[in-house]
């Protein structure tokens, strides 16, 4: 295929990604480095505001922004280099508390509590979902061919469920005296709230995503025992391989891109949690690199956003994934060149 | 696994689809829960004790329940319904669709299907119980609080269907496009060998990695000011991008790219590389081939990538909160709105019956696309 | 619901729609709206799309769209629905109108206490106003024999003296959910010690004595707070309250009603609505208004119109119709038992929430900080001390503290 006509078939594709990622991610890319400001002045206003029955008027000295002669917002652009990135990270701060070999100071710090929580989720999610995935496919495969439509379809729910909602189910099912807490309350006879330290709803969300996730790898590795070569099974039982020898030397090598697949999607996924923290309402306890990025960039009630900082928050999250994906994609390299 | 060697020990099957019954119970379950509460007094639905929510007592005392022969009957329709679906109607729509204008008949059997099932069940069925229930004594006693009001409450008060439009929208748009786009990309990837396909692949990748929320918030004010920035390209009727499906469904597309391009590449690699060369040997150009070699083999694959692409779009909560208005709001966003906002229990049960209706056509499109995607899957669509 | 309720629901609603179906006029100029999503708003929306020609957004992310909205040139919205706070940066960027010609022309009806005014110009018409306060369970407290809590001394005496009696575990409700509420909690607390938020160009000042009594207190209540406090927002605490489950709570003004509501409640005629407990200083709690802005992108013609329909939505027929949904500010709205703990609160000197734009950063680095000091990770100074440094970096990158 000559270059015109390759570019001819992905030309749509990339326009649109160029459009609406890449120039995006180069504005993200550059805002990390500097910092736009309004430039403010300090009036003294006389400002009225509402009380039960009569006006409180009060007046302050106050930051207002310098308007220009349209009535628009002067602000000015200034490089600041690394700035924002120290900001995040405060590598002083992290530094005291590595000396002081103190990991609990560590993680009160905003950006290192997120990456401490954001790796403990992916790297115990992973292998929960590709083991809960397998065993869940092998047992479908097994189950008589009449019910496996009707399993498979119960299976695939978790999965297309809107994330939003089954985060709030599971919410009610948990908090407070949920369903759920108020089943484990009189099963261990005592008083349990979910909702009240780290490591619960740390585990709670863990299990939220293992419950979410796990039906996709299962049917992916579904559709990939479907190929198994029977000739090899058979003749393995043959040689008196037992059944964990015929997995370990026939079923899982012949899964293994599959597993890679889906390890890396569920890699990005995971290392970008979010909506487990906002569901849960975790914020007080655990927060996640995603969320530290969208609380920078969330305007407050007086409308100010730190956009630098969700910048360089943005991109060392995308140099985390990056590391993470370095493994995986070795192997597509090599299918890549071998396949040609 | 027929053959008699792989047989496996009974010990063995049972164990297996002991835990595959528990799996499935946990995968219900709380799909199940919602879809319970939904039905009950606010009362009821936040009950602690697990009885309570299941039989609604104060439900039932407020007249509203259903009786012994109310459930029989409705379970009797339900499942008639879901084994036509599932049997039935393909073997029909084969016989009667014209060959290669099958998705029509997928569309037509759907939609009759789908009217069918909301007459029967929420039209006749009432009807005859009405009649049947006192002649029956005992088995037609209310024994379980019931009440649809809340379901009336989103679709007939708060105007919800009006979100359920723009869902509708945004979906058919964002699936179409998405894949028009992308079955070409992932064509043109796969058949090429050159090492700037290989680089477009890891920068989708890293693309597919991004944290939305960073780029998300920087459409915005490029969207709400785009009628001044378009008009020295497009004069007066430079559109305010800000509110409007089209701009919404773009965005959606170009954010599910990256994972659409890649599935699709995996398909085209299994479909042999001879069937198109062959072709090109006849005398077609590439897309020719592509059209008509390619094209007639490549549904499993598409079908599995659009039912991904359809969920992106169904489920996405980021882009659309925040670059639609209300007007144009579609059904996610609408829910979660009303969850934050609403402040009485009653209108937390209301809010429970919005999302467990926005979950029903999720599962019935499952339920009519689950062989398909299997096969898809099977077929190639993911591989490494 | 009762069968007869819901009759009695559907009865009222007719004569409702009876009293405002028609609006006074029929507006011809196309108008959009852009507000919160709360029930005024709901009821106010309502009541102004009776004139036509209008729409409402009712919006989620409102805060996040409305700057970027009133900037356009035409604004998208003429009409906008802001609080103290929020409208703070429509006012920084210059995109409200100011509105004493049209307050002159139509606003005969208003009251002075209603007009917003920031250096003289009116630039806002408030519509209710909202606040904190104590809410109690009268029975509960009589059979114990305990007097209405004054200070949270008391209330935290009360709340040991009803567990000791068994009655409940956890006497104390608090909208203590992490983020926004959080702070909110905090603010009310050290604004009722008397303490200052800021000192000379922006730099905090809430590492002070009356900072660190102010998170004891919050500390203190805990300890008869549901452990989940942290998760706990308005709702949650409101469904406490309606399930019997909590004595006592700091609780919104607009939530009183609630606490009557037959359907779901089951402690009507049980709650007293009280005066926010004394601080040293004040009470502690702050006082919110929510109410209506015009945009400054629009012409004079949409602007007249937008200001008709704004009255004719805040008008005494909506306001009667809608009697306990807030504490409204007309002269329609008959204030009765529900709206006593904001109008005790507001006689014992409770101030206006101070809003500002470094308001708005310290109010975001309070959410996110103070949970480190309820969770014991950090004490109290430690906390309000990297609660400072977290304002300062935020502040600096705004532009509001200088390098």
């Amino acid at each position: 295929m000559n270059f015109r006509t390759f570019a001819a078939f992905v030309g749509p594709s990339v326009f649109m990604m160029l459009l609406f990622i890449a120039f995006p991610l180069v504005s993200v890319f550059k805002q990390s480095f500097y910092i736009t400001q309004p430039i403010y002045e300090t009036v003294e206003v006389e400002t009225c505001t509402p009380g039960f029955l009569t006006q409180t008027c009060v007046t302050e000295e106050k930051s207002q922004p310098v308007l220009d002669e349209h009535g628009e917002v002067i602000t000015q652009t200034q490089y600041v280099g690394l700035q924002s990135y120290r900001n995040v990270l405060e590598p002083e701060r992290a530094w005291r508390a590595i000396t002081d070999g103190s990991i609990s100071a560590l993680t009160t710090i905003d950006f290192w509590k997120a990456l401490r929580f954001t790796l403990t989720f992916t790297l115990i999610t992973l292998p929960l979902v590709i083991v809960c995935g397998l065993g869940i496919a092998v047992m479908i495969n097994n189950a008589a061919q009449a019910i496996r439509g009707p399993v498979i379809f119960i299976s695939l729910l978790p999965f297309i469920i809107t994330p939003v909602i089954g985060v709030l189910s599971v919410n009610w099912l948990f908090r407070g005296d949920g369903i759920l807490t108020a089943l484990l309350e009189w099963w261990l006879n005592r008083d349990i709230a979910l909702f009240a330290q780290a490591w619960t709803i740390e585990i709670l969300m863990m299990l939220y995503r293992v419950w979410h996730v796990a039906p996709f790898a299962a049917i992916v590795f579904y559709a990939g025992l479907q190929t198994v070569n029977q000739d090899s099974l058979e003749s393995a039982v043959i040689d008196g391989a037992t059944r964990w020898q015929r997995m370990k030397y026939i079923v899982i090598p012949h899964l293994m891109p599959l597993i890679i697949f889906v390890s890396m999607i569920h890699l990005m996924d995971s290392y970008r949690v979010f909506e487990e923290i906002v569901g849960f309402a975790s914020q007080g306890y655990v927060i996640s690199l995603q969320w530290l990025t969208y609380d920078f960039l969330v305007p407050d009630q007086a409308g100010n956003r730190s956009i630098s900082r969700a910048s360089a928050s943005a991109m060392l999250t995308m140099i985390g994934i990056a590391i993470l994906l370095i493994f995986p994609l070795r192997r597509t390299w090599r299918d890549h060149k071998g396949g040609h | 696994m027929s053959s008699r060697a792989l047989r496996q020990p009974l010990s063995l099957r049972l164990t297996s689809n002991i835990f595959l019954a528990f799996w499935c119970l946990v995968a219900i379950f709380p799909i199940f829960w919602i879809t319970v509460m939904s039905f009950k007094s606010p009362v009821d639905a936040f009950d602690s004790n697990a009885l309570n929510v299941i039989f609604g007592p104060t439900t039932l005392s407020n007249g509203n329940g259903l009786s012994l022969l109310d459930i029989i009957l409705g379970i009797a329709v339900i499942w008639g319904t879901i084994a036509l679906v599932s049997k039935k109607m393909p073997v029909m729509i084969k016989a009667y669709s014209k060959e290669g204008q099958e998705w029509l008949g997928w569309v037509i059997g759907i939609l009759a299907a789908a009217v069918g099932f909301l007459v029967v069940f929420f039209v006749i069925l009432p009807a005859i119980l009405s009649v049947l229930n006192p002649l029956f004594g005992p088995l037609g006693r209310d024994i379980l609080g019931l009440t649809t009001e809340h379901y009336q409450t989103v679709w007939i008060d708060r105007g919800f269907s009006n979100n359920f439009k723009n869902s509708l929208i945004v979906t058919t748009g964002v699936v179409v496009l998405s894949l028009s786009v992308g079955t070409l990309a992932g064509y043109g990837l796969a058949r090429s060998g050159s090492n700037l396909a290989f680089w477009l692949l890891i920068v989708a990748l890293v693309f597919r990695a991004l944290p939305p929320s960073a780029l998300v918030a920087s459409y915005l004010p490029v969207f709400i000011s785009s009628s001044e920035w378009l008009a020295p390209i497009l004069g007066e009727n430079a559109p305010t991008l800000y509110g409007k499906p089209f701009a919404v469904i773009a965005v959606l597309v170009a954010i599910n790219q990256p994972f659409t391009i890649w599935m699709l590449r995996s398909f085209f690699q299994n479909i042999p590389a001879e069937l198109d060369e062959a072709a090109r040997v006849d005398g077609c150009n590439h897309f020719q081939a592509f059209r008509r070699v390619i094209m007639p083999v490549m549904w499993p694959g598409v079908i599995t990538t659009g039912l991904f692409s359809f969920l992106l779009a169904y489920n996405d909560i980021l882009v659309t909160s925040l670059l639609l208005d209300a007007q144009n709001q579609t059904m996610v966003p609408a829910i979660v709105g009303m969850f934050n906002r609403e402040t009485t229990t009653t209108d937390q049960v209301v809010a429970v019956a919005a999302a467990v209706s926005i979950t029903a056509p999720l599962i019935f499109l499952v339920l009519i696309f689950q062989r398909q995607i299997v096969s898809g899957l099977t077929a190639g669509a993911v591989k490494g | 619901m009762k069968l007869k309720s819901l009759f009695m629901a559907g009865a009222m609603s007719l004569a409702a729609t009876g009293v405002w179906a028609e609006c006074a006029y029929e507006n011809e100029v196309p108008l959009k709206s852009l507000s919160a999503g709360f029930e005024a708003w709901k009821a106010v929306t309502d009541a102004m799309a009776e004139c036509g020609n209008f729409s409402a957004s009712l919006d989620q992310e409102f805060r996040e769209k409305q700057p970027e909205a009133f900037a356009a040139n035409p604004s998208l919205y003429q009409i906008g629905g802001v609080a103290n706070e929020t409208m703070i940066p429509l006012l920084n960027a210059g995109s409200l109108r100011p509105l004493d010609d049209l307050v002159e022309k139509y606003g005969q009806d208003l009251l002075p206490n209603q007009l917003i005014k920031v250096d003289g110009k009116v630039m806002a018409i408030a519509m209710m106003v909202n606040a904190q306060h104590l809410m109690y369970r009268n029975d509960v407290l009589a059979d114990l024999g305990i007097e209405e809590p004054k200070t949270y001394d008391d209330v935290l005496a009360a709340a040991a003296k009803i567990k000791e009696a068994g009655v409940m575990e956890y006497p104390i409700g608090g909208t203590f959910k992490t983020g926004w509420n959080l702070a909110q909690e905090f603010v009310n607390m050290y604004m009722g010690e008397g303490g200052q938020f800021f000192g000379e160009g922006n730099m905090p000042s809430i590492n002070n004595e009356q900072g660190v009594k102010a998170l004891e207190t919050m500390k203190a209540m805990t300890e008869f707070m549901d452990p989940e406090y942290l998760v706990s927002d308005s709702t949650y605490v409101q469904q406490q309250f309606q399930q019997g489950k909590i004595a006592m709570a700091n609780l919104w003004a607009s939530r009183a009603a609630a606490m009557n509501d037959e359907a779901e409640s089951q402690v009507v005629g049980k709650v007293t609505m009280a005066s926010a407990p004394m601080g040293a200083a004040a009470p502690s709690t702050t006082i919110w208004w929510d109410g209506v802005v015009l945009a400054a992108n629009m012409s004079d013609e949409e602007a007249d119109a937008a200001f008709r329909l704004v009255l004719e939505g805040i008008d005494g027929d909506m306001v009667s119709a809608n009697n306990d949904v807030a504490v409204w500010l007309s002269p329609a709205y008959t204030p009765g038992d529900l709206a006593a703990g904001a109008a005790a609160s507001a006689e014992n000197g409770a101030k206006a929430y101070p809003a500002s734009a470094p308001m708005g950063v310290l109010h975001s680095a309070l959410g996110n900080g103070l949970a480190d000091y309820l969770t014991g990770a950090k004490d109290a100074s430690t906390t309000l001390a990297d609660i400072e440094a977290a304002y300062l970096t935020a502040a600096k990158e705004a532009g509001l503290v200088n390098n």
